[in-house]
């Protein structure tokens, strides 16, 4: 999985992995915007580059497992790699296929990841990341699952 | 700081592109959220082809074994045969029909699946070609790898076997305690 170096357009090798409790002391809400302690008891990943240690990204998904359904809870790319002057690009992209990934990895075609958007970014979500309309709900689910993990190299 | 701060500062796409936010839904609305996602999930199924099935099932082994071999852990049924039966079922019947495919011995197949012989680096990349590369033979190789390396770092027997054929070991004293 790679993200973009928005100053020269390269690509960069990412690592995705479980956040271990000493990252929590890093995790500030300047930075990462939430409280991301209070997201302890799910699974909570971050991303950096395969050569740093640096939090990039952050992200929570809660594991219905009946469902076959991970939800993201939250989401935060940090700072610096926000909006128009970003540094890294791609950055959540790559966080919500991860999800995906998960899903296929223990359910197959069964696997969901889903979110609730706040009514203003919904046909955001739904362009960005082909994400499918179920009300109050988005998800992906199926080919629109599998598209995601294709655009993101996974 | 509130979330309309961030709304001055970025565009919706630009929020879209950077956040999830928690959700605020009532409980009365998270159980009307619940079943309305059930339904659509439902109808999305429903049109699931063949080929996106497949396709699926392979990828999800491809993440499985990554995970596997990825990890510190060793469990011994998660062998490279239980992979490539795993494998085999997806599209085919009977393994039969897989090794005419690969153009391999059946009884070499049977084997290779009760863990008997280790299957040959032709083998290996036969799948790999078979999978459409999503399988590649390097993650074959992997699974081999960690097989043998549990039994190397395990046999004991083997070691207490051996132990004749070697002379003038290697001894050292114990190093002194920091004080």
């Amino acid at each position: 999985m790679e993200i973009t170096d928005e100053r020269n357009g390269t690509n960069k090798m990412i690592v995705i992995e479980l956040v271990e409790e000493r990252d929590y002391r890093k995790l500030s809400k300047s930075r990462y915007w939430f409280d991301w302690r209070t997201e302890k008891d799910y699974l909570v990943y971050k991303l950096r580059l395969a050569e740093s240690s640096d939090i990039l990204g952050i992200m929570s998904l809660i594991h219905y497992e009946e469902e076959k359904r991970f939800a993201i809870n939250l989401l935060a790319v940090s700072k610096e790699n926000r909006g128009k002057q970003k540094t890294y690009g791609n950055i959540a992209g790559n966080l919500i296929a991860y999800a995906c990934r998960e899903a296929l990895r223990l359910y197959a075609l069964e696997g969901c990841v889903s979110l609730v958007p706040k009514t203003e970014l919904k046909e955001h979500y739904i362009k960005q990341y082909g994400m499918l309309d179920a009300g109050r709900q988005l998800f992906l689910e199926g080919r629109p699952l599998l598209n995601l993990l294709k655009t993101y190299d996974v | 700081m509130k979330t309309e701060k961030l709304h001055k500062k970025y565009t919706a796409k630009e929020l879209a592109g950077a956040f999830v936010f928690r959700n605020t839904l009532t409980a009365l609305q998270t159980e009307d959220a619940g079943k309305q996602l059930a339904e659509a999930r439902k109808k999305l199924q429903k049109k699931h082809t063949p080929q996106d099935i497949l396709y699926a099932g392979v990828l999800q082994l491809r993440y499985q074994i990554e995970e596997y071999t990825a990890s510190t852990q060793y469990h011994a049924h998660l062998s490279f045969a239980y992979f490539l039966r795993a494998y085999i079922k997806l599209s085919y019947k009977n393994n039969k029909d897989f090794a005419r495919d690969i153009h391999i011995d059946e009884t070499e197949l049977s084997q290779i699946l009760n863990g008997h012989r280790d299957p040959s680096e032709k083998t290996l990349i036969r799948i790999e070609l078979h999978s459409g590369n999503l399988l590649p033979a390097l993650y074959w190789f992997k699974l081999l790898e960690k097989e043998k390396e549990y039994e190397l770092e395990t046999d004991h027997s083997l070691r207490e076997r051996e132990e004749k054929y070697v002379k003038n070991r290697l001894r050292f004293k114990p190093l002194p305690k920091k004080s």
